[in-house]
């Protein structure tokens, strides 16, 4: 979900439709009825699945958007500019990880000669993480961002058509997982059959109802044994005593051999009797199938040798395996869709879709790497070509002079390079300009002029983006009416420079390039953010959180230029009202302020009180550390909304790990018994050399602390 | 509404095996057709306010139940038998803190005689963030096992969100306030302590001066009519301003002493003066605003404004929790099932967060709620009933057993065509209750409504549905129940963990009985989650040898084979240190073994666990081997 503020349009009502029955096939009607795009549920996920493969297969590029339930954990997991590009991936892990995709927008484009136009199939699916296969593992369970989810309302979302109708999906790694896991238990099948029935025996012998139960179905066994013996000599049929008995055991045939269909057992009961005719019956084998209504069914079946017991007893066993592994094919659902558009290794259009390719990753491939570097070799192999529009506009001059407004949210950069659809009108004065003409076909529906206007709906989002895309292409001076069927649009070279090049953080301009997996530093194009701030040095940067809420980014700086000079400090940025960034110019002063903190705290209150730090110090839970303390803070799991909150509930679970990376990262939320380990512990695993120059540190500081006593402002400027 | 020969009709056939279960459900739905529940949403929340409040007052008991949006994330996460009332604690508060309300169904009722006189309501919730200030829920969780089952029952999410009404906690309400600085009105003034500091007369004295220079000039301004050039001047220059149509200035202060001492200067310095409190971003005050009002009406009118001002403020504020202060404020006992979650979930978004401790969250719960009962409590007292967690199982147990005919009244006036039919679980816990009343002879109705029957009384506030009541948690004795509910005590316990999965309890107890002499005693085995069992050794002392066994060098035979193919064990103070260190993997053999890693660090053992005692189910019903 990108939050592309504008006017609701709300122009048709977006309840989930059924599909339109249309008995003429309407091509070009003036001004056609306005129809839905194709909503996609699990009643026709089937039907629907079979027309995209033949649609994304003929298409020339396929645009995708993603409606999410949430962006970000935690306020502090937002986007900042003082994110490290290895903490702005964790960021968008963090986010793929927690919230769930709800709805999935795909629209196939291909060109049509012989209309000189493109053709778009705007599909939108109703995705829900329904937990399908019985997994012992946890219940699935996804975050929702109350401003997300409320945002979606304000657009008419359908959650009922979500929850009730969505199509859930597997991703590769929990398939892989479901069929490993059916295959141990098929392995582990026979030693779990003499486990459990020895178990059995060792209870069956303390009841008698048991036993006389055991003794009954053991003749019972025998004489119709005895009775298909006779059969085949030429005798008559077993002819059971009672009704009852006649309707527990009914004589049918199994794959060509004779068989007793048990019904009206309890499961105890069954267990005896499966006891019984392991221990006692060489040619009976007890076996349990699963018919075609899907019910169970408990079979004993008659064999005449070894082998053949052998030969069907693996047969069952291969036909139940079967059966679960096509349970777990069905489960795939949605996936289908991701897997058709990584197979025909078509080019995909998303606009600024580096979030939307962490989703489909995390929810359709596995889980996600731990690193950028590996998650864009990756994604590579899976989606070879990713274009995003975002870059495309931002970065190619000749299309922001296009654009009348520098802004390149989606709708606006719809409306401004794309108004003969946007405004559902045929060009009067536009055309002059190279306008791309694209058409809609929904089912047996097609329009010139489609607009649903449903905004931030998965579907009309992605046909809004292959729209900019078509635009853009054309004004980059390709021209669909040269281009040839064969060509693949993802190796023209007018694209060449924004294949695979993706926004890791649009905050600060960072670039990706997937193909290569390189940074790109220096910016493409116009759009120049590097120069808006000064350069961001990560090693001079000292995080600080737990001070008193009342302190100001101000203050603090002020604060900390007392100690360590007036142009110590290059700038101070709010994480969230507990949490500051502080710019040091240079990287020592990082070192510096941690020793100076651990020194205040463990010496004498008199100092500690006078001190200029104090005012940042006070109540005892200022915490610093470095930028990697950070990025740590970043990858766990946990999110607490407020960071101070997050910083304590990470720090208990990796106390000792904290204590032996970082000099001295404040021990306040480790408790008192740490406290004492920690100043025992750090001078013994730091090295001798370094711990002379922490002390030598320690006196210059100290000393300059007796002056500050004197005259707190005329020490100041000495202090380092 | 009389439903008793219906119900009785069904319930019959509901006591059938489990095909019938079916039919039970179409009869239930046929049935709650009638039980018409009025559904509260945005629109209608006002109005149905002053109708719940005048209902609330007018009835002995308030029946509430909630619908989430998840609640377990594992097995072993749930609150088990084992579960002492620290842990069980900790269990409900991470599903507190981790999934959101969508319903709210509250049920004000009386019984007169045998009759139940219900009001039910339900109320949609959705936590929107009304004021943009990220409050009340910055995010939630939802279960999808949790919102499909919802959905199978016909749950309509698009109410929910699009008009379900928002909440501010208490604890949420002050900070907002404080967030959005709107202007405090000043109730009552405490004298503070006579003996003033030279700094505070010299304060007092230079404020006195500027007020009274500041009102002599507001009086004379309103009589002369100046230019606006020559107005807006005199304003800056003295400070003046005005809030609506009246003047005010702004007195700044430094602390809550001089705060203090502004407004006792100025309740005797003048009749005509207001003073509001500005509060600062740290919750202290900023500024006294003293506002000037033109005569003695004009002060009472101004004064009504303010209220008026505040009560719309509050209504767009607390939202929801407006039905949470009536029901707190009538001191009416409320019934619930499952009162620990529900409680839980109550405290943590419509009181404050919760804390970290059980006995906090008690002593805080009952300054909120002097009195709740868990139907669940009652249902001890009558043995078959006792592992029932159905309520509709409960009901139709009753039925079928005791003569107890209660006759359900709804009293709702719009009541006709409900075409929706959620909430009716809290009319359910209404007429449950009822019944145990009428089977257990309690009579329910109450001659002071602050107090409850002394018969209800020690049934009250017992949250965690496994101890009998508030005090047996404590005490030491091993106590031997009578449907094979054993009590032991913690130290007895061990968990076990590192064995080959897929292995039941039977499989596993005869694995281990082989392999040590310890076992040659008696005890018993149940698995806890897929990964982990626990086992009770009857005979004192033994879980202690069988730990130093497992921990030492001698170990020997095929408990040494065990150990080396990974089988771990720990005592229950490890485990309590999961709970309480939050460690809630999907595993629990998983969470115990960070939790032993994190001991490791410091070595003390928790010895106050070891008194406490947990209840031991060995028959049958409960079988932790479905888990």
């Amino acid at each position: 979900m990108k939050y592309k503020h504008h006017r609701a349009r709300m122009a048709l009502s977006r309840a989930l439709s059924l599909p339109f029955s249309t008995t003429s096939t309407t091509t070009q009607p003036p001004q056609s009825a306005p129809f839905h795009l194709k909503h996609v549920t699990k009643s026709n996920f089937a039907s629907a699945l079979a027309d995209l493969r033949r649609l994304v297969r003929s298409a020339d590029f396929v645009a995708i958007d993603l409606e999410m339930t949430g962006v970000t954990s935690a306020p502090w997991r937002d986007s900042f500019e003082f994110d490290r590009s290895d903490v702005r991936y964790l960021k968008v892990k963090d986010s793929a990880e927690k919230f769930a995709v709800i709805q999935f927008g795909v629209c196939p484009f291909s060109w049509d000669p012989s209309n000189h136009c493109f053709l778009s199939h705007p599909h939108n699916f109703y995705v829900f993480p329904r937990q399908e296969l019985p997994v012992d593992g946890p219940s699935y369970e996804f975050l929702c961002q109350t401003t997300s989810i409320d945002f979606l309302a304000r657009y008419q979302f359908d959650f009922n058509a979500c929850i009730h109708e969505g199509i859930s999906y597997l991703s590769r790694g929990q398939e892989d997982d479901a069929l490993r896991r059916l295959d141990m238990a098929y392995e582990d099948e026979l030693s779990y059959t003499w486990c459990s029935s020895k178990e059995v025996k060792d209870k069956s012998l303390n009841r008698m109802a048991d036993v006389l139960f055991t003794e009954r179905i053991k003749i019972r066994f025998s004489e119709w044994c005895d009775g298909l013996l006779r059969d085949r000599s030429g005798g008559f049929p077993l002819q059971w005593t009672s009704d009852n008995a006649k309707q527990q055991f009914k004589t049918i045939f199994f794959k060509m051999r004779p068989a007793l269909n048990l019904t009206g057992f309890t499961s105890h009961q069954l267990r005896l009797i499966k006891l019984v005719i392991n221990k006692h019956f060489k040619d009976l084998t007890y076996i349990r199938v699963n018919s075609e209504n899907n019910c169970s069914q408990v079979l004993v079946v008659y064999t005449e040798t070894k082998d053949d017991r052998d030969f069907i007893m693996k047969e069952v066993k291969d036909e139940h395996l079967r059966g679960e592994e096509n349970k777990i094919k069905a489960a795939i659902g949605f996936r289908h869709v991701i897997d058709l558009l990584s197979s025909e290794k078509k080019l995909i259009v998303g606009h600024n879709c580096f979030l939307d390719i962490a989703h489909v990753y995390s929810k359709f491939l596995g889980p996600l790497p731990l690193t950028t570097e590996e998650f864009v070799s990756s994604v590579n192999k899976y989606f070879p070509h990713i274009i995003d529009t975002k870059i495309l506009l931002n970065t190619n001059f000749l299309l922001q002079q296009r654009m009348r407004k520098p802004r390149t949210s989606l709708s606006a950069a719809f409306a401004s390079l794309c108004p003969q659809i946007a405004l559902s009108s045929k060009s009067t004065g536009l055309a002059l300009q190279q306008c791309v003409q694209v058409e809609v076909q929904v089912d047996d529906l097609r329009s010139s002029n489609w607009n649903s206007g449903a905004k931030h709906e998965a579907g009309y989002d992605a046909f809004m983006t292959g729209c900019i895309f078509a635009q853009a292409c054309s004004h980059l001076g390709i021209d669909f009416k040269l281009h040839l069927p064969s060509e693949n649009l993802a190796h023209n070279e007018k694209l060449h420079k924004y294949i695979n090049r993706l926004y890791l953080s649009w905050t600060n301009g960072d670039i990706i390039d997937f193909s290569t997996g390189n940074k790109i530093t220096e910016p493409l194009g116009t759009m120049n953010f590097k120069k808006l701030y000064p350069k961001i040095m990560f090693e001079n940067i000292i995080l600080i959180w737990g001070f008193p809420s009342k302190l100001k980014a101000r203050e603090i700086r002020e604060c900390i230029s007392k100690v360590f000079g007036p142009t110590s400090v290059t700038s101070v940025y709010h994480l969230d009202e507990t949490a500051v960034f502080v710019q040091f110019s240079k990287a020592g002063f990082v070192s510096d302020f941690l020793v100076l903190k651990e020194t205040l705290e463990t010496s004498d209150s008199l100092i500690f009180v006078l001190h200029p730090l104090a005012k940042l110090l006070e109540g005892g839970n200022t915490c610093a550390a470095t930028y990697e303390i950070y990025k740590e803070i970043c990858s766990s799991p946990i999110s607490k909304v407020l960071f101070a909150d997050q910083a304590e509930a990470v720090g208990i679970k990796s106390k000792t790990e904290v204590v032996e990376t970082k000099v001295a990262v404040q021990s306040q939320e480790q408790g008192n018994f740490s406290k004492e380990n920690e100043v025992n512990n750090v001078p013994k695993s730091a090295e001798k050399s370094k711990q002379g120059t922490v002390h030598n540190v320690k006196e210059v500081i100290l000393s300059g602390h007796y002056k500050i006593t004197d005259s707190l402002y005329t020490a100041e400027g000495n202090q380092i | 509404m009389y439903l008793d020969i219906e119900f009785k009709r069904e319930s019959r056939r509901a006591m059938a095996a489990l095909p019938y279960l079916l039919q039970r459900r179409f009869l239930c739905t046929k049935t709650h057709q009638k039980w018409s529940v009025k559904q509260v949403t945005k629109s209608n929340f006002q109005e149905t306010l002053s109708e719940i409040k005048i209902d609330i007052a007018d009835s002995d008991f308030i029946a509430v139940s909630l619908q989430r949006t998840g609640s377990v994330s594992a097995p072993w996460h749930r609150v088990l038998p084992f579960d002492l009332p620290d842990t069980a604690y900790s269990k409900a508060k991470r599903a507190a803190e981790r999934f959101q309300l969508l319903q709210f169904a509250v049920c004000p009722f009386s019984i007169r005689s045998s009759k139940l006189l219900a009001h039910p309501y339900n109320f949609h919730l959705f936590p929107r963030d009304e004021l943009k200030i990220g409050m009340p829920s910055y995010s939630f969780s939802c279960q999808t096992s949790y919102l499909t089952s919802m959905a199978r029952e016909g749950f309509d999410f698009n109410t929910c969100i699009y008009d379900g009404i928002s909440y501010l906690s208490r604890a949420q309400e002050s900070a907002a306030r404080v967030q959005i600085r709107n202007p405090m009105r000043i109730t009552h003034v405490v004298k503070s302590s006579p003996n003033p500091t030279v700094a505070d007369s010299v304060f007092i004295e230079r404020i006195k001066l500027r007020v009274k220079h500041w009102r002599k000039s507001c009086k004379d301004l309103s009589t002369k009519s100046d230019e606006v050039l020559v107005r807006s001047l005199r304003k800056i220059v003295l400070g003046s301003e005005e809030y609506g149509s009246r003047p005010c200035m702004n007195i700044d202060v430094c602390s809550e002493r001089q705060v203090q001492l502004v407004l006792e200067m100025l309740g005797e310095f003048s009749d005509d003066l207001v003073p509001l409190i500005i509060p600062a971003k740290g919750g202290a005050t900023q500024e006294v605003r003293v506002v000037l009002t033109s005569s003695k009406e004009d002060m009472v009118l101004f004064q009504n404004e303010l209220q008026d001002l505040e009560e719309e403020w509050n209504k767009k504020v607390r939202g929801f929790r407006e039905v949470i202060d009536l029901i707190s404020a009538s001191q009416r006992p409320v019934v619930s099932h499952n009162s620990l979650n529900d409680f839980t979930f109550i405290h943590s978004k419509f009181l404050a967060p919760l804390p970290p401790n059980v006995d906090e969250f008690l002593s805080s719960l009952r300054s909120v709620f002097p009195h709740v009962i868990d139907v669940q409590q009652l249902m001890k007292e009558i043995l078959p009933l006792r592992n029932v967690t159905n309520i509709p199982t409960a009901i139709s147990y009753l039925k079928d057993h005791f003569f107890a005919p209660i006759d359900v009244e709804i009293l709702q006036q719009d009541a006709v065509n409900e075409r929706k039919i959620h909430g009716h679980d809290v009319l359910r816990i209404s007429l449950l209750f009822a019944k145990l009343c009428s089977v257990l002879r309690i009579a329910p109705i109450q001659t002071d409504s602050k107090k409850l029957v002394p018969a209800l009384e020690e049934y009250a506030n017992i949250l965690n549905p496994c101890s009998a009541s508030s005090q047996e948690s404590t005490d030491g004795e091993v106590r031997i129940g009578t449907n094979n509910t054993r009590k032991v005590s913690c130290k007895h316990l061990v968990f076990l963990w590192g064995f080959k999965h897929g292995m039941t309890a039977g499989m596993l107890k005869s694995l281990i009985q082989g392999s040590h002499d310890i076992f040659s005693e008696e005890f018993d085995l149940r698995l806890v989650d897929r990964s982990c069992a626990i086992v009770v050794f009857w005979k004192p002392g033994l879980s202690e040898t069988f730990l130093n066994v497992m921990n030492s060098e001698e170990i020997s035979g095929s408990l040494r084979e065990l150990v080396s193919e990974g089988l771990r064990a720990a005592c229950y103070g490890i485990y309590k240190k999961v709970c309480s260190l939050g460690i809630w993997e999907v595993d629990l053999a998983e969470s115990l073994e960070k939790a032993l890693e994190e001991s490791e660090c410091f070595q003390n053992t928790d010895s106050e666990a070891n008194s406490l005692d947990v209840h031991w189910f060995s028959d049958s019903t409960v079988n932790l081997d479905d888990l």
